[in-house]
């Protein structure tokens, strides 16, 4: 190691330092924070358009599935909240459900989150927690055509019939709009066994990760709307005039992406110069 | 009797429910009580499904906490834990319908599983960075491009791309639309059209390994 040039030196830093340098700059906008103004891209922009204004009525009923989980929280869940806070002011009334076994953590972090919202509202008339389902596509599929055989009570075990706003909802007929938020494939479930079989709206909220193949079906308009990972929820809270965890995680996301792109660019000089001397 | 069982009659069913399907698609677009019950089954087999992973998963551990192979540490740990949050959580489902009504199975899913989730999840940002300065070098052209298309993808994902250069977010996002979303596409519809050639094959019963765990016809 020790007769290595300062080119191979800058091409093989220890992992280590990497970590370290990562820590440190993740932390210091949380301790400073920055602020830099986000940009509205027309995929967020348009999802927020479609479940706010002459999109939705009162009454109306909108599905928001959690198809994340805890782990997935920083990027999925502020767009998620601001989906619901934007529903409820328009009046809307929605089912909670996710695919998710910790989805109860993450409704509960949305009641947390949204508890103004939730304050004004009252659960089975202007919104119900169906919880958790198994069962994958046939479980969507399902649900379009009868929704009380894939829950016939809600999370908290209250039987449908007792429940108000599930006497409006059966099926797809009855749903206005459809949200999904995933680190996998629920949005894709919704997507052919909801939107391209009946035509229901449906946007996605879904992970960075996943930006790449929820873009074709954006432009396609199969979803009206695409919020992508911790920047899009950031955007929906400018939209809503509200910021929230996204906004605060984007000073981080500046720092860490600046850095990644900083690191291949050192690796990138030291491998160049290295082959130009040898 | 046990290959027309293995073969036959898994065959059979698969052939049913899918014409059954298509039926309910074509002829019934509200909806058909036929379709509509198989797919409650299919719904409740996904959970017997569940519930036999549980069983396999636990016999697993059992056997390598018994037979001491490598790791059986991490093995009895999951047994413990596996016992403890199912017994809690059923104390809880018993008591009020809610497993998070149990006080200790609260605690550890909101102290124990949630920190850990996050965790997970939030480190692989580091191996991220990690990987990308070890494995994004310009050894050729092709991947000098996919270096140059990814840098401009990252820097115009976060605010600070346009704090940078004003080009930075439009450079990106024409990677995202124009470079990336046409390929997205061929690789669905070709994803799509090779599905729709195994069902077709499965149908005909030429596509053999899904049910009888051998080769092709």
């Amino acid at each position: 190691m020790s007769d290595q040039n300062i080119f191979d030196k800058l091409q093989n830093i220890d992992r280590r330092v990497f970590y370290w340098v990562l820590f440190i700059t993740l932390m210091v906008p949380f301790i400073y924070p920055i602020g830099l103004p986000v940009k509205v891209v027309q995929n967020t922009r348009d999802l927020y358009e479609g479940i706010t204004g002459d999109n939705i009525n009162p009454g109306d009923i909108a599905i928001m599935n959690f198809g994340y989980g805890v782990s997935a929280w920083s990027e999925c869940a502020p767009g998620f909240t601001v989906c619901a806070k934007a529903l409820f002011r328009e009046g809307a009334r929605i089912v909670f459900m996710g695919s998710q076994y910790d989805v109860e953590l993450s409704m509960n972090k949305l009641m947390n989150d949204a508890r103004e919202d939730f304050a004004n509202k009252v659960y089975g008339v202007d919104y119900v927690f169906l919880g958790y389902f198994t069962g994958g596509e046939s479980a969507i599929a399902q649900l379009a055509t009868d929704a009380w055989t894939v829950y016939p009570s809600d999370h908290y075990v209250t039987p449908d019939a007792q429940i108000p706003l599930m006497q409006d909802f059966h099926g797809w007929q009855d749903v206005t709009v459809v949200l999904s938020s995933d680190t996998g494939d629920v949005g894709s479930y919704f997507l052919r066994q909801w939107q391209g079989s009946h035509g229901t709206r449906l946007a996605e909220i879904g992970i960075a990760m996943n930006g790449s193949t929820d873009y074709p079906y954006y432009l396609a308009g199969n979803y009206f709307g695409l919020s992508i990972g911790s920047r899009g929820g950031a955007e929906l809270e400018v939209l809503i005039r509200e910021p929230g965890e996204a906004t605060t995680a984007m000073d981080s996301i500046n720092a860490s992406h600046l850095l990644i792109v900083l690191a291949v660019i050192l690796a990138n000089v030291g491998y160049l110069l290295s082959r130009r001397k040898a | 009797m046990s290959n027309i069982l293995k073969r036959e009659a898994v065959f059979a069913v698969t052939g049913l429910v899918t014409v059954l399907m298509f039926v309910e698609y074509f002829f019934f677009p509200q909806d058909w009580i036929v379709a509509s019950t198989i797919r409650n089954w299919a719904v409740i087999i996904y959970n017997i499904s569940l519930g036999l992973g549980g069983v396999r998963l636990i016999q697993q551990h059992v056997m390598g906490t018994q037979r001491r192979k490598e790791n059986w540490q991490f093995s009895a740990l999951f047994l413990v834990a596996f016992v403890v949050m199912l017994l809690t959580g059923l104390a809880g489902y018993l008591g009020t319908g809610v497993a998070t009504s149990n006080g200790i199975y609260n605690w550890l899913f909101v102290n124990v599983y949630t920190p850990l989730g996050s965790t997970a999840y939030a480190i692989t940002g580091f191996y991220i960075f990690s990987a990308a300065y070890r494995a994004f070098r310009a050894r050729n052209l092709d991947a000098a491009l996919m270096l140059v298309a990814g840098c401009f993808v990252i820097l115009s994902n976060a605010p600070v791309g346009e704090v940078i250069w004003s080009g930075i977010p439009a450079i990106g996002e024409w990677f995202r639309f124009v470079g990336q979303v046409p390929g997205m596409r061929a690789f669905e519809v070709v994803g799509a059209l090779g599905m729709i050639a195994y069902g077709f094959r499965a149908l005909l019963g030429k596509e053999r390994g899904f049910y009888a765990g051998g080769a092709e016809e």
